[in-house]
């Protein structure tokens, strides 16, 4: 029977429901893990990278895209950074249709897009193809974390059927009911920088499959105020970064064979 | 009346070794009379290539927002900083889209190109109103004072000189032609460009 | 023959403007009020080309408005300010042009700082500690290079602003009679006499 009524975006079941968009949120909830954390002075995001192969060419990636973006954390605008979290080619088009907004938002007002606003430039173009023309919605929720003078620091989340809602904390893709609970029993308001750095990594390595955390599953940004020009810094971390950084928070890989020779 | 003469103002970009600089005054003018003394003319458009613009003051503002906007887009899109040679030539076609209803501003550019080494080669460039590029090996001027500053800068400049006598040589040179012009002056901004940092500079100049 | 003035102090914008709305040489108005408020803490003081200023400034005031109403805040007075010049510059190049002459105050509650914007129909923008449009400008610049301080209270602020218009008053043919003065803070907007 449900065959009847998927077939199309536009279309509602009897119960009124849109299957296509339920659909594309199940694709989601199997990408992987996207997390991000609001803090008082800064946001911090952190994203899964699924598969990895060892024959991948990843040579090409060693440098990082636009501002040092990777697989699943982009660099929106100098005041927005970016977590995907779904089909990373439908990921790549709202990016790239984002900045270009960020970009058009620039020439006509000479200010960096306020992080609402481009939520929900991305959030009408989502929303339009659950009423017209194409075949099926983005198959992609997306975290923003950004800064603008109106509201400083925000964390918001966007969802395939265009709906968005801002955050303290929150989580996409897999395991995200998990990660949620950690979050929500461990956030706090008032918390820094410094301690939501900690607070993610923590979540990361409990809801991530693999036992041990390393810069090949792993991704990480952080926005925060550049001390010197008060104007926002989006830092997305390299690889060699990220195995220092879960290192310090001593949550890396641990080394078997110097361990065994301290002992 | 010209209107390339309304609002006044003169830059310039001058070769040194391992780096360049550019530098303008800071009068924004309604024929004699000034109106704001802070109008700079010079803008970073990479770490390593910085434009001035001369001429109406009013385009020299609506192409710096335009040069912004298509260099963001074409860094996003080619996820690399552009290069001198292939800015030269975004600006040059800028301007000659509008050959026939031209923007009143003559473009000086200034920067570092990457060369396959690795290392860095000094690149200048001025174009006229609708993009001819010129491109020299010493310098470039443009503004109400550019004659003075072609004489000045004939007589100063030299090859091959270090960051700090290319500043000295280029600040003597703007500042002295742009004292017997009533078009330009009121201070001045200079921009020296080196592989490691830009060293920025606001001068005070007579400010009659 | 508009003359308008306008000068920034420690947290305030002060813009003047004359009330004289004229016909080639005849005074037919002497009321006219030539200052806007585009939102809760920006002025715009117009002048140029009757029928073109009241045009002109209605359509800044109802796009401004419109942004305000679909994203719950203001413009910034630097963006409005980037906005309302490229609007003139674009206009510079269209089949009909504008010919407006702007002064753009505004306080923006989110840095706590005054901002000043002198813009002319041709897109000029300048951001500066004090400024003037029309032949007051002759008269009052110099007067305002010896007397205006940034960091000064509202009340020296006013006594500057009174030796321009004195100034305009005593030595200019066809001064205008009346001004308007308004003042946009922390508070907002609000209409001072002088």
């Amino acid at each position: 029977m449900a065959r009847r009524y998927d077939s199309r975006t536009t279309i509602f079941s009897p119960e009124g429901r849109l299957y296509q968009i339920e659909y594309a949120m199940e694709a989601i909830s199997h990408a992987g893990t996207v997390l991000g954390v609001l803090a008082k002075d800064g946001v911090v995001l952190a994203a899964e990278k699924k598969v990895t192969g060892k024959l991948l060419d990843m040579s090409g990636a060693r440098e990082g895209g636009y501002g040092g973006s990777g697989e699943k954390i982009f660099l929106l605008n100098s005041n927005v950074i970016s977590g995907v979290a779904g089909i990373a080619a439908d990921a790549n088009s709202l990016v790239n249709y984002a900045r270009t907004a960020a970009q058009r938002h620039l020439f006509l007002y000479n200010e960096d897009i306020p992080v609402e606003m481009l939520t929900q430039r991305l959030c009408d173009l989502k929303q339009g193809y659950t009423q017209f023309g194409g075949l099926r919605p983005f198959g992609v929720s997306l975290l923003y974390a950004g800064y603008d003078p109106h509201y400083a620091f925000q964390l918001y989340h966007s969802d395939p059927s265009g709906n968005y809602s801002g955050w303290k904390a929150t989580c996409i893709g897999a395991n995200n009911g998990t990660a949620q609970s950690l979050l929500k029993q461990e956030y706090k308001d008032e918390i820094d920088v410094e301690e939501a750095v900690g607070l993610v990594l923590r979540v990361m390595s409990k809801t991530m499959d693999s036992t041990t955390l390393g810069s090949e599953k792993l991704e990480f940004a952080t926005l925060t105020l550049d001390p010197a020009t008060k104007q926002p810094k989006a830092k997305i971390y390299k690889p060699s970064e990220i195995d220092a950084l879960l290192k310090k928070h001593d949550l890396g890989k641990k080394d078997e064979d110097t361990e065994m020779k301290t002992t | 009346m010209s209107i390339m003469e309304y609002n006044g103002g003169s830059v310039i970009a001058m070769v040194g070794k391992n780096c360049v600089a550019v530098a303008s005054d800071l009068r924004l003018g309604n024929q004699a009379l000034t109106v704001a003394t802070n109008f700079e003319k010079v803008f970073p458009i990479t770490d390593r290539i910085y434009l001035g613009m001369s001429g109406l003051a009013t385009d020299v503002t609506t192409l710096r927002e335009t040069f912004r906007y298509r260099v963001n887009m074409y860094t996003i899109k080619e996820e690399r900083d552009i290069e001198p040679e292939a800015f030269a030539h975004l600006v040059s076609s800028t301007l000659y889209e509008r050959r026939f209803g031209p923007f009143f501003i003559e473009p000086v550019i200034a920067g570092l190109s990457k060369t396959s080494s690795g290392a860095f080669r000094p690149y200048i460039a001025g174009a006229d109103l609708i993009g001819c590029l010129n491109f020299a090996k010493d310098f470039v001027v443009a503004g109400t004072a550019s004659e003075k500053m072609f004489g000045v800068a004939e007589g100063l400049w030299e090859p091959d000189l270090e960051p700090e006598d290319l500043f000295e040589t280029i600040s003597q040179t703007l500042l002295n032609s742009v004292d017997r012009d009533a078009y330009s002056g009121w201070g001045a901004i200079v921009h020296v460009i080196t592989p490691e940092q830009v060293i920025t500079r606001t001068l005070k100049a007579r400010m009659d | 023959m508009d003359v308008s003035f306008a000068l920034t102090g420690k947290g305030y914008v002060l813009v003047a403007a004359d009330t004289t709305a004229a016909r080639s040489i005849v005074k037919m108005k002497g009321d006219e009020d030539k200052i806007k408020s585009l939102g809760p803490h920006l002025l715009m003081a117009y002048s140029g080309e009757p029928g073109d200023t009241v045009n002109f400034a209605e359509y800044i005031e109802r796009n401004i408005r419109l942004y305000q109403i679909r994203n719950l805040y203001p413009l910034r007075p630097p963006s409005a300010a980037s906005w309302i010049r490229r609007s003139l510059a674009d206009s510079l190049r269209s089949r009909s042009p504008y010919s407006v002459n702007l002064l753009l105050g505004g306080y923006d509650t989110s840095t706590y700082t005054p901002h000043l914007y002198w813009i002319d129909y041709l897109g000029t923008m300048a951001t500066v500690p004090f400024a003037a449009h029309g032949y007051g400008s002759y008269f009052a610049l110099s007067l305002l290079d010896r007397y205006h301080d940034p960091e000064a209270p509202l009340e020296e602020g006013l006594a500057t602003l009174k030796r321009c218009i004195d100034e305009v008053s005593k030595r200019l043919v066809v001064a205008p009679g009346k001004y308007k003065v308004k003042v946009v803070d922390k508070d907002g907007i609000r209409e001072v006499e002088l």
